[in-house]
């Protein structure tokens, strides 16, 4: 029996400060695979641990995108697939396909921002190891973890367990990956 | 200081102004208390009684419409009322009242995220469950009103052995696009910002069949920053997507009217007239659960007088507005000369149908003016009272303007009464039922306020101790 790889060194903190603060000293003792678990956005957290995504520039494109096939499926339509005279507008009529063309860049941005969020929230992933604290059920509650991944090129066991024990928490746990 | 201590003070104290008002969320909520009492309304196992009346009697009239709609199909739309010239009337007056509702609930959940304000947070989930039960009723007439349910499909742009597409040009077209869009922008909106309340279900779920389903749903949220951060921020990106699809769709949902050239219907006022009628209704729809909800669920702590008082101003604001539209509709059918549109005026004031006219006029424009008194937005029964006289008056006048529009039109020999059929009122009585279904089952299986948001209100959730910026 082979041990199991460890993926991380997981503390509980009282509160959001408690949190906060660990964050900060975890990050300035040079640890860079950290996160924070908290039952609310802290947005303090947000300078502590840094992270991406290209959110924005993804509904911009599908916006963009969508715009252009919003507009182009009735101009295909209206003037060169099936051509009607109505009222005697020109076939390109394009101040009344903009109604529609608006219609498809929200459709378009509202499906991109979905999928983005999902994707950079990297969910859904219905199983993770961090589930296997006993007390991890209180993140959607009233829970305040703080892990150090061991994916961390500094992370070394018995010295992250000191080091989250220096800052007050609640409790220490090692998490197996598996 | 620390959390024990935190936990007893109340929460943000009241900013300038705001003296004599209520809280946003009473004293003596903490993290805990809140998570259990919200997630319990769906969790726990015994069904409170109030439920069972309201989801009983929703399914009986559910069961109506269902009958009626069995009759339409089966029979054709010749069991309605709707006649040349009156084509258009209880199918388009219920849309058109329904999509207002929803309108109201998308007010509170996406322009007022827009605005940060803050008390928001404990009723739009509610206001978004409107939201999607007024959408499911509305999308359910311009089908029925089709006749053909079954080939509503060619309405659509798709390659067909017909070769026959549809009119860009028809406003009514516009309509496919608006209300589809606005139907899947809501729906996912509403469970992107459900995720992280799901997830405190699937955490407090102890039978399994609750554990699974709602840890299905809650996609394996774990509440890290990072999550957080992206869960803000698709937020606000649909927040600001919304509101501006808000207004287009009943903007929109006017144009199938204004840009038709019958009198009473062909004005530029349109627009801004039905947006602002729509926040009115569907404001006051909101209202009217919110009341019923927090009283017979206990929930006075986190739906408070605050609430109560900030809905019925909207209610009173937009009322206001609406006033002024009517007052200055006969002027400009006066200035415009136009002796179709003088006389449509006269119509409604004085016609066949004047009495929803004066319906509207008392219910949905004198009813909220009881709201200039303050114990008139913080008494709830008088406001549920006041906002059912809306919701009411509403339809009156969706149902007034079809009907005094469309009669009498221009040449009087082609002029013609209408009345409503047993099957117009089944299938808006059967509506009603279908609204308060979907109400009531989201209600009884989803966090129905949002947990995470109410959170963000206490004062132990601010970073630096229970003070307030």
């Amino acid at each position: 029996m082979t041990q199991p790889k460890p993926y991380g060194m997981v503390a509980e903190f009282e509160d959001a400060d408690s949190l906060l603060a660990a964050a900060r000293a975890a990050r300035a003792s040079g640890y860079r695979r950290v996160e924070a678990y908290s039952p609310y956005p802290i947005r303090e957290l947000d300078e502590v641990i840094p992270s991406w995504d290209l959110l924005s520039p993804m509904v911009f494109a599908s916006g963009v995108a969508g715009g252009f096939i919003g507009f182009y499926m009735q101009y295909f339509i209206a003037a060169i697939v099936y051509p009607t005279n109505t009222r005697g507008m020109p076939l390109n009529s394009w101040p009344a396909f903009t109604v529609i063309t608006f219609e498809m860049v929200v459709l378009f941005s509202v499906c991109a921002v979905f999928f983005a969020a999902l994707l950079f929230e990297g969910l859904p992933q219905l199983y993770h190891p961090l589930f296997r604290i006993p007390t991890f059920k209180r993140v959607s509650d009233d829970g305040f973890f703080l892990c150090i991944e061991a994916r961390d090129g500094r992370f070394e066991p018995a010295q992250a367990a000191r080091f989250l024990q220096s800052l007050d928490p609640l409790k220490v746990w090692e998490v197996d990956s598996e | 200081m620390r959390v024990h201590e935190r936990q007893r003070e109340t929460a943000r104290p009241l900013r300038a102004g705001e003296e004599g008002q209520a809280a946003v969320v009473a004293p003596g909520v903490t993290f805990k208390n809140l998570t259990g009492q919200i997630t319990a309304i769906p969790l726990q196992p015994h069904v409170p009684a109030f439920w069972i009346a309201c989801f009983g009697a929703a399914t009986v009239a559910l069961c109506v419409m269902a009958a009626a709609i069995a009759i339409l199909l089966d029979v054709g739309v010749g069991t309605m009322g709707n006649n040349i010239p009156v084509a258009w009337a209880f199918p388009i007056a219920n849309y058109v009242w329904w999509i207002e509702i929803a309108v109201g609930g998308s007010l509170l959940s996406s322009i007022l995220h827009l605005f940060n304000q803050s008390w928001r947070n404990s009723i739009n989930r509610l206001a978004e469950g409107v939201t999607l039960s007024g959408i499911a009723c509305a999308g359910l007439f311009p089908l029925l009103h089709l006749g053909r349910v079954w080939i509503f499909y060619w309405t659509l742009p798709y390659p067909n052995t017909l070769t026959i597409q549809p009119q860009f040009r028809s406003p009514l077209v516009w309509d496919v696009f608006g209300i589809f869009t606005y139907a899947l922008a809501s729906i996912l909106f509403w469970y992107l910002d459900m995720i992280p309340d799901l997830a405190s279900m699937r955490d407090r779920a102890t039978a399994r069949l609750p554990y699974l389903v709602y840890g299905i749903l809650a996609l394996g949220w774990r509440g890290a920053s990072r999550h957080w951060r992206i869960h803000e921020k698709a937020g606000i990106l649909l927040a600001g997507l919304l509101t501006p699809l808000v207004f287009t769709v009943h903007t929109v949902v006017s144009f199938d009217f204004a840009i038709a050239l019958v009198p009473g219907w062909h004005s530029t006022i349109f627009p801004p007239y039905f947006v602002d009628g729509a926040i009115l209704a569907g404001i006051s729809m909101v209202t009217m659960m919110a009341i019923a909800l927090r009283a017979k669920f206990d929930l006075k702590n986190i739906i408070t007088e605050r609430h109560l008082n900030n809905l019925a101003k909207v209610m009173l604001t937009t009322s206001v507005i609406l006033c002024y539209i009517y007052v200055f509709e006969p002027f400009t059918s006066w200035y415009s000369g136009d002796p179709y549109e003088m006389y449509t005026v006269h119509n409604r004031a004085a016609g066949p149908f004047a009495w929803t006219y004066w319906a509207f006029v008392l219910l949905g424009l004198g009813g909220p003016q009881l709201l200039w008194w303050s114990r008139n937005r913080t008494n709830p029964k008088r406001l549920f009272l006041i906002a059912f006289l809306v919701v009411v008056g509403m339809w009156e006048e969706r149902y007034m303007l079809m009907v005094t529009s469309l009669g009498r039109d221009f040449m009087p020999s082609a002029w013609a009464n209408y009345a409503a059929t047993a099957e117009d009122n089944a299938l808006l009585y059967g509506s009603i039922g279908l609204f308060l279904t979907v109400f009531f089952f989201l209600w009884r299986t989803l966090p129905m306020i949002s947990i995470y948001e109410v959170r963000q209100l206490l004062p132990l959730s601010k970073p630096g101790g229970g003070t307030v910026k």
